[in-house]
């Protein structure tokens, strides 16, 4: 598929996303990084279900200008081929012109840039209740000059947030506390260090995972690793604090 | 010269592709090569790569991390729960995975190997490679290729470094049962030895979801599969992760043999060993590998269904010829992998020339009167004698004029 076909599908796909955000209006969750969004939002959902509480997430990794509007509609790829795209986006028409279209109170969406101008792009599209930040790193770095660029892209969305909405920031990461400063919302803190909001404390790994407390609550996963316990954390604080 | 090569063979499958390639027309049926080309999602996720200029440099040993995270989600897909971070290598290939591990547990007083035979042929020679000695327990035929349990514990001692196995099996193409599988990580807490699982072939299990369901229990008698319990790996078992050691590849998954790319995961304290093999081996599994490997994994999956629905397609063309040839050669319908693995009856032999229960004969008579290349039972362990591996990885045209050649000199 050329590049013209790609910004055409592109742009229709955006609209198709605004219009179905504008009929459904649900409570928007971001999350935004270099890593560990896939678990954080994994989480998030799964507290949610606990919860009984409709939400879901991007689909696969569908998580930038093509992939987040097919994630709000969700809808699958249609990879190379010109004729799935035509059958997604009518699917998508259909789907929005539907009288009784299905209400999902709550997207919980990985947001990830590539590019520099990225974030505003994405930010037309949706808009954040809450963003999560995770960490900033050098893996997609192709594109930017250096870590400081790529926090200025993290600010965007901080602005984006209303008066009542929340940011959740890492609390180890220095530039994405740094980012608080830009918040005219409420801002949390989660993380492994003193200091943070909500911190995870006394983390043994143990046969079947990891357990932890978080606020002197004990708390067990079955999953292994550092990005497990944040995405533990982030989910423990959301539900916690606004959900 | 050469003293630690003098006992290790050339894969038997080499030995056949070589002489093959001498022989004008020969159609192929020995190498477990799928007959697709690589999913064209994954050469964009390479070129993607290649263009931006990001695989000229090595990776980090344990590889890329954004592809390590892509395996973790894949495998906590699958109930097996590993930190990309610690837990994960992105290997040259199975083998190359196989190799690391093994060299990284083979001690001097601890140096034997477990293989069932039939198995992979060039377990014995890694094994061997890795400075360890091959020991074979025998899979019994008339119960389905399950393994004999009595034997297997004769065979294990307190040299036993570790059990080596792929399954779904090559080339039964047969799939140990979950009990099985438990008893042999029950012998392995006992006698303290680790578990190599080899699982590049458990994306092909047929009948496939597109086939008749009745058709899934006739084929899988006892098995967790009948029960609806799907494929079932001991890397699902927390209270088994210092052990199990599995081994994923995609090659044949997403047809990416020339990639070379797959990877291996177990509990950290294994991993931090392997790796530093890992590293003195390959420093870092092909970098735009790793990235087609990102595509396949993330947006392979159609590809990956049709290959397996044209694999049982090709599996029941197969067996259809080979219904044709009872008098010549007994087979059980393979439940996995894309192998049939026939037994070699005695008219097979006579039609041929053969000597009689040489398989490595048979597969020469066949190659040089028929042209037609096939691997030698023996080759995959001694209990393998007397049958040949077959395989409908190729096309249907190939598998046709395959089965019609050894018609014409079965008649």
């Amino acid at each position: 598929m050329n590049n013209f076909l790609k910004k055409i599908i592109q742009f229709i796909l955006k609209w198709l996303a605004k219009i179905y955000l504008w009929r459904t209006r649900p409570y928007v969750v971001i999350i935004a990084g270099t890593t560990s969004r896939h678990w954080i939002k994994e989480a998030i959902i799964k507290e949610l279900k606990n919860k009984g509480l409709n939400s879901r997430g991007n689909r696969k990794n569908f998580n930038a200008e093509i992939g987040l509007p097919l994630s709000i509609l969700n809808l699958p790829s249609g990879e190379g081929s010109f004729s799935s795209w035509l059958k997604i986006i009518l699917q998508a028409i259909k789907l929005i012109t539907n009288y009784q279209l299905p209400i999902t109170n709550y997207l919980i969406l990985e947001m990830a840039i590539d590019r520099p101008e990225d974030m505003n792009y994405l930010l037309s599209i949706v808009r954040p209740n809450i963003a999560i930040l995770t960490t900033i790193t050098m893996i997609y770095r192709e594109n930017f000059e250096n870590l400081s660029e790529i926090a200025l892209e993290y600010r965007k969305l901080v602005r984006a947030l209303p008066k009542d909405g929340l940011l959740l920031l890492n609390f180890d990461d220095q530039r994405m506390r740094d980012l608080a400063k830009f918040a005219s919302c409420r801002v949390l803190t989660c993380g492994l260090s003193d200091g943070a909001d909500y911190q995870a404390k006394n983390i043994k790994k143990i046969t079947a995972g990891q357990q932890f407390e978080i606020k002197g609550v004990p708390v067990k996963i079955n999953r292994f690793g550092n990005h497990h316990v944040y995405a533990k954390i982030a989910a423990y604080a959301i539900r916690s604090e606004k959900i | 010269m050469f003293s630690r090569t003098q006992n290790i063979n050339l894969s038997p499958i080499k030995q056949i592709e070589l002489l093959a390639s001498k022989i004008p027309d020969v159609v192929s049926l020995a190498q477990g090569i799928p007959s697709f080309d690589t999913p064209e999602v994954v050469k964009k996720a390479a070129f993607k790569a290649l263009s931006r200029g990001a695989v000229a440099k090595y990776s980090l040993t344990y590889g890329l991390p954004e592809l390590r995270e892509t395996i973790e989600q894949k495998l906590a897909e699958e109930e097996m729960f590993y930190d990309f971070e610690k837990e994960i290598i992105v290997t040259a290939g199975s083998i190359e995975a196989i190799t690391a591990s093994l060299i990284a547990i083979i001690e001097p007083r601890k140096n034997e190997v477990i293989l069932f035979s039939p198995s992979y042929t060039s377990y014995a020679e890694v094994v061997k490679v890795s400075g360890g000695k091959p020991i074979f327990s025998n899979l019994i035929e008339s119960n389905g290729w399950r393994i004999d349990f009595n034997d297997l514990k004769k065979k294990v001692n307190s040299k036993t470094a570790a059990i080596l196995f792929c399954n779904p099996n090559n080339p039964t193409g047969t799939i140990f049962p979950k009990e099985d599988l438990l008893k042999i990580a029950e012998l392995s807490g006992k006698k303290n030895f680790f578990i190599l699982s080899d699982e590049v072939y458990k994306d092909f299990i047929y009948p496939s979801p597109f086939a008749d369901k009745n058709l899934v229990e006739a084929n899988l008698f006892d098995s967790q599969f009948a029960k609806g319990e799907g494929f079932f790996s001991l890397a699902q078992i927390p209270e088994l992760r210092k052990k199990v050691i599995r081994i994923f590849s995609l090659s044949k998954a997403y047809a990416m043999t020339g990639w070379r790319i797959g990877f291996l995961h177990s509990d950290e304290e294994n991993i931090k060993e392997i790796l530093k093999i890992h590293d003195s081996l390959v420093t870092c599994a092909p970098v735009i590998s790793q990235y087609a490997a990102m595509g396949a994994l993330d947006y392979g999956e159609d590809d990956l269904n049709k290959f397996r629905h044209e694999f049982n397609e090709r599996l029941n063309l197969m067996c259809n010829h080979l219904d044709e040839l009872k008098d010549f050669f007994d087979y059980q319908k393979p439940i996995g992998s894309y192998f049939v693995f026939p037994e070699i009856l005695p008219a097979a032999y006579k039609a041929l020339g053969a000597k009689q229960g040489d398989s490595w004969d048979f597969a020469l008579k066949l190659l040089e009167k028929a042209k037609v290349a096939v691997v030698p039972g023996v080759a995959f362990g001694p209990s393998g004698e007397n049958h040949f591996r077959i395989s409908f990885g190729r096309d249907e045209k190939d598998i046709n004029e395959a089965m019609e050649r050894i018609k014409k000199y079965m008649q």
